[in-house]
This record gives structure tokens, C-alpha cells and sequence, in this order.
């Protein structure tokens, strides 16, 4: 195997490790499987990049980017805005199902008073 | 006016120093409303102090900001069967004496969303230069998109056919309800129109509008402005 450079070398590496942990993660359930997907993604093209030198040019001269390094940043860099898009989308609708539980909690709430409110009366008359 | 057909919906953060003499104005001025307090997740009593007033109050644990509080106060609302909603705030800047006028065309008919203008008559009402600015300008937009002159497209006074409410159960502008809400509802079909009303200088309490919220306000209302007009009409 030929590596153009240690930064290379560390990237390879680095990135296996990254997906590993990311398996882990999710193997000892502290990270879901939805949102596993893009870090696996992530770290296995990343790796793939770092071990295969001749992908890497590949990749690079099809591009038409002039610098090996760039494009394993450039890959890098469209995962995290991926990442980050689908965490602003997942938020806002976490943020939506937040409000419907509040409310229902604020209905359940009032519900509940009027019901006690109704049996205290019912009680009164009875007495 | 009928009692059951009045629902007067009060959004309130952390007001339990205005919110009994603004339920005492409303209780003597419009006794044939009924009264609703939504509690937004205030850490002070105003929940305490609202039931201690005889009223039905709805408490969200967590704050939701203004939209979200009108809109649970729609559900309560159209569940309970009222033919009209409105909106006041519970700071004391929106007189109950008005409420009569308010709600007229509404039950009349005339229109669907009846908004409590400051500036269509008969005012001496004199806001900040910031403010002023941000409600030309959103008086501007809304001209703009619905070729209709809204004066006070900021006013929290608003009365809300049953129609309208129900409508906002399923979609509805969570932090402001203002702008974007209105060419929403007028796209929809719905017709709106101005009623005078005096405004107050606050009683007390903090206004919903931080200084985040203030520069968040323009962005947020002139993209849901936008989005509002881009959307089909559901």
C-alpha cells in the first residue's frame, strides 16, 4: 500500500477508528441506528479515500481538484452539512411534537382539575 | 350577545401582577364573555392567580411563546363550542371596552379575523421609532401581498370566526402571530378587517418581545411572509 503522505496515513486511520467507535456507539445503544447512517457513511467513504490511494487520485483528477488533500476535506466538509441539515430538520420537528405534548399536557391538566372539581361538588351535595 | 358564544382567550407569561385587574376590567366591561388564561410556562403564580379569579386556566409546563398559546387557546375554544375567539393580551394594554366593537363584524359576519387597530382612528398611541419602522414595513408587506391595507399588522387584539380557529389547529405560526398569519389566513380565503381600539402602556410584567426576539422578529415574519405566499392554499 502507497501512501502520498502521513496526513494520509493519519486520515486512514482516523477515520477507521471514527467508524468503529460509531458502531460501538450504536452497539451499546447510545446512538441510534437512523442517525448511525451518515456518520458510517461518512467515515467508511472517508477510510475508503485514505486506504486506496489510487481511488483517491481517481476520485481527485475527476474532479479536477488539483490537491489529493482537498478532496478528502471537500468529502469531509458535504458530511457535516449533511449532518447538520438533517439535525436543523429532526430539531424542528422534535420542537413541533414538543409543543403537541405541552399542549395535550395543559388539556389533560384542566381536564383533570374539572373532574376533581366535579367529584368535590358531587361529594358536598351527598354530605 | 350570547355567553357560550364568546371565548376570551388571554396568552399570559409570567403576568400575575396584571393579570387580575386585566380579568376584572374584562369581567366588568364584557360580562357576556367567557374568559380562558393560557399559562405559557410562567415560573411566577399566574396560574394560581388566574384560578384564584374563577377562570379556566390551561398550563403549559413549558414556555411555547405567544402563537402557541393562542393556539391552545383555539382548541380549548372550538372543542367547548364557542363561534368566537379572541385574542387578548394579559398585560393590560388592550381594553376591555372595545371588545363589543371587536367582535361585531366577526359575529355579524362581515369578516373573519377582526383586528384591533391603534392606528385607524382615534388613537394617542405612540410607539417606539423601532417599532414604528417594523410595522411600516410590515404593513408594507402585507399591502404588497394581499393588495389590502392593514394597519396594525403587530395588534394583539384580534376577534376569530369559529372557521378560523380551526383552521389554525393545523397550521399556525408558533412564536409570532402576526404578518405571515394574516396573508396565511387571507390567502386562505378568509376576510380580515380593522377595528379601532385604544391601546395602554403596559401595567406590568415583561413584554414577550426580548431583545433577541427583536432582532429575530423582522427576519423570522419577512421569510414566513414569503413562505406564506409561496405555499398553495391548503
Amino acid at each position: 500500500m502507497v501512501f502520498l503522505s502521513r496526513a494520509q496515513v493519519l486520515t486512514a486511520f482516523g477515520a477507521l477508528a471514527l467508524a468503529l467507535y460509531v458502531l460501538d456507539l450504536v452497539r451499546r445503544r447510545r446512538l441510534s441506528e437512523e442517525f448511525s447512517v451518515l456518520w458510517v457513511l461518512a467515515t467508511v467513504v472517508i477510510a475508503a479515500l485514505g486506504f486506496s490511494t489510487s481511488l483517491l487520485t481517481k476520485v481527485t483528477h475527476a474532479l479536477g481538484i488539483l490537491y489529493e488533500g482537498s478532496t478528502v476535506f471537500a468529502c469531509g466538509l458535504a458530511f457535516a452539512l449533511a449532518m447538520l441539515l438533517h439535525l436543523s430538520t429532526k430539531l424542528s420537528r422534535l420542537t413541533q411534537e414538543k409543543d403537541g405534548l405541552t399542549r395535550e399536557i395543559a388539556f389533560l391538566r384542566l381536564e383533570l382539575e374539572e373532574l376533581r372539581g366535579g367529584r368535590r361538588a358531587d361529594a358536598g351535595e351527598d354530605a | 350577545m350570547n355567553g357560550r358564544d364568546v371565548l376570551v382567550i388571554v396568552p399570559a407569561h409570567d403576568e400575575e401582577e396584571s393579570l387580575p385587574p386585566t380579568l376584572a376590567a374584562v369581567r366588568e366591561r364584557a360580562p357576556w364573555a367567557d374568559v380562558l388564561v393560557v399559562d405559557d410556562g410562567s415560573r411566577d403564580a399566574t396560574s394560581a392567580v388566574a384560578r384564584a379569579c374563577g377562570v379556566p386556566v390551561l398550563r403549559h409546563p413549558v414556555n411555547l411563546g405567544v402563537g402557541g398559546a393562542l393556539q391552545t387557546g383555539f382548541r380549548y375554544a372550538i372543542e367547548r363550542g364557542y363561534a368566537i375567539g379572541v385574542q387578548l393580551d394579559a398585560d393590560g394594554q388592550h381594553d376591555p371596552a372595545d371588545l363589543a366593537a371587536l367582535v361585531a363584524p366577526v359575529q355579524e359576519g362581515r369578516c373573519d379575523v377582526s383586528i384591533g387597530s391603534r392606528y385607524v382612528a382615534r388613537s394617542d398611541y405612540r410607539a417606539p421609532l423601532s417599532r414604528r419602522l417594523g410595522m411600516m414595513l410590515f404593513s408594507g408587506v402585507v399591502q404588497l401581498a394581499l393588495g389590502q391595507t392593514i394597519t396594525d399588522t403587530t395588534s394583539g387584539y384580534r376577534a376569530y370566526s369559529r372557521a378560523v380557529m380551526d383552521h389554525c389547529q393545523h397550521d399556525f405560526p408558533k412564536d409570532f402571530p402576526d404578518a405571515p398569519l394574516l396573508i396565511a389566513l387571507a390567502r386562505r380565503g378568509f376576510r380580515l378587517s380593522e377595528v379601532p381600539v385604544r391601546m395602554r402602556a403596559r401595567e406590568a410584567g415583561r413584554s414577550f418581545y426580548t431583545l433577541g426576539k427583536k432582532l429575530y422578529y423582522p427576519y423570522k415574519n419577512l421569510l414566513a411572509s414569503l413562505m406564506a405566499l409561496l405555499r398553495r392554499p391548503a
